[in-house]
């Protein structure tokens, strides 16, 4: 099986209906995606397959062929990510920081395809993303910063 | 396990007839099930199905459509639309499609309850050629589809129609924490002062979706008048026919749930 992971081309050989998710974590070292639920219902496992959002514990590897997945390893390197994690420090958005990658790739996913979003559209393209510490508000501020700093970036 | 991944629908339906393999084509429902030692059919690759299309007389959703692309097109009733916005969350929205809603034959399913009220039909195909069954006798019960070993689901055909008047309401979430929920979708449409159509289902409430058609016929023809009139029989006709599973929550309180779902949508009439 092969695809792109962090924009470099990889293979993978194993069982094509194993989860995303496990052969992320423990084949390709991608320790930033969280195993919260295995269920979809907490977002700590979001990534991005050819800039849209998945919940990579709701992926099997034989769907992803020759798909580009990015996760915050790759997404790091990027402009768009400097804005989004200024934004979130200065708002002290990141309290015990399990749920924050996912919900960093959920931004990401959100602006790409609206560079402006309204506060509810923010809270919305976030409400896959569970948070159990910080009551959301900071991180939905965070982004709409990053939004606004960030202009032309997305 | 062997990695079944056709690019078109003529190599999906050989492979369909010729193995034992599950067609995959979001996994949202899937890969929570986690099901031991399966081979996929990995159909989500498969460009003739993620079309909507248009005829004279339907809107024709390909089985492997998402519903982020059902809302993002045009063709797409409102109807809905509206109830599909409602699935989870985007990340779930992004990977689920219509064909694998019905492929649960789940009572929970929020776009099947549309396709009960919208009449619409269900397009399967296998090698040997095309079924077209309504959606009321595709889903025959819980988990229990009239859908053949070597046939996969094509598209949805719904009727094209002008619909005057709906209501939709998901009452509770899917979440851990909600612990019950209901769906109830409702079309009701007047002509010369009269009721042209009504249409009324719940999901999540018993093994299947429940649609009584025979009650609704009851309100065919009447005037707004005598359908106001009417309204309480009709709710006490369903109340009697309508037989709930047992859930964590009272089935009792479920059916007063039901009750008022259906009172405010004769409301509109
Ligand atoms: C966190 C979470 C929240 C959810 N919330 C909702 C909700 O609010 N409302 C709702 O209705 N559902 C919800 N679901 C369930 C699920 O997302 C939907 O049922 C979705 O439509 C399944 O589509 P899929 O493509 O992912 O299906 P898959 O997992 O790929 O398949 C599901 C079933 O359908 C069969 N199948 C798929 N395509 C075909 C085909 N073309 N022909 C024959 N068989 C086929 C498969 O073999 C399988 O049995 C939720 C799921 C999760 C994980
Ligand atoms: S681990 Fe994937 S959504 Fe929770
Ligand atoms: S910061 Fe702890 S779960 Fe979100």
């Amino acid at each position: 099986m092969n695809f792109y992971l962090n924009g470099k081309p990889v293979s993978h050989e194993g069982d094509p209906a194993a989860r995303l998710l496990d052969v992320l974590r423990d084949d390709f070292d991608c320790k930033s995606v969280k195993c919260g639920c295995k269920e979809g219902e907490c977002g700590a496992c979001a990534v991005l397959i050819d800039d849209v959002l998945y919940n990579s514990c709701c992926v099997a590897m034989g769907s992803i062929e020759e798909a580009h997945v990015l996760t915050l390893e790759g997404f790091r390197e990027t402009k768009q990510f400097a804005a989004l994690s200024k934004a979130f420090g200065e708002l002290s958005a990141v309290q015990c920081g399990f749920c924050i990658p996912g919900m960093v790739m959920a931004s990401h996913a959100l602006l790409l395809k609206n560079p402006h979003p309204t506060t509810d559209e923010i809270r919305e393209g976030l409400s896959g993303n569970l948070c159990r510490c910080t009551g959301y508000n900071a991180i939905v501020n965070a982004v709409e910063n990053a939004a606004k700093e960030g202009d032309g970036l997305w | 396990m062997v990695n079944y991944a056709p690019k078109t629908l003529q190599e999906a339906l050989k492979l369909r007839q010729e193995t034992q393999s599950v067609p995959y084509a979001g996994g949202t429902d899937l890969m929570v099930e986690n099901r031991k030692d399966v081979s996929y059919l990995f159909i989500n690759r498969v460009a003739e199905l993620q079309q909507v299309l248009e005829d004279e007389a339907y809107i024709r959703i390909g089985s492997g459509v998402t519903f982020t692309q059902a809302l993002e097109n045009k063709l797409v009733p409102e109807l809905m639309k509206e109830a599909v916005s409602k699935i989870a969350a985007p990340a779930i929205r992004n990977a689920g499609t219509f064909g694998g809603n019905l492929g649960n034959g789940s009572a929970k399913a929020d776009s099947v309850l549309i396709e009960y009220v919208m009449d619409a039909k269900i397009r399967l195909l296998s090698v040997n050629g095309e079924r077209i069954v309504d959606v009321d006798r595709f889903y025959k019960g819980r988990r229990d589809l009239d859908l053949r070993d070597d046939e996969l689901i094509a598209e949805i055909l719904i009727p094209k129609q002008k619909i005057e008047k709906y209501a939709y309401q998901k009452v509770g979430g899917r979440n851990a924490l909600a612990i019950s929920r209901i769906s109830f979708a409702g079309i009701v449409d007047t002509q010369d002062g009269k009721i042209k159509r009504i249409a009324a289902a719940f999901g999540a409430v018993a093994d299947t979706v429940l649609r009584y058609k025979e009650i609704e016929k009851t309100m065919l023809g009447k005037t707004v008048e005598e359908a106001k009139e009417l309204r309480e029989t009709y709710i006490k006709a369903y109340m009697d026919n309508m037989v709930l599973t047992r859930g964590r929550v009272s089935a009792e309180y479920r059916k007063a749930v039901c009750e008022n779902l259906l009172r405010d949508f004769l409301e509109l009439i």
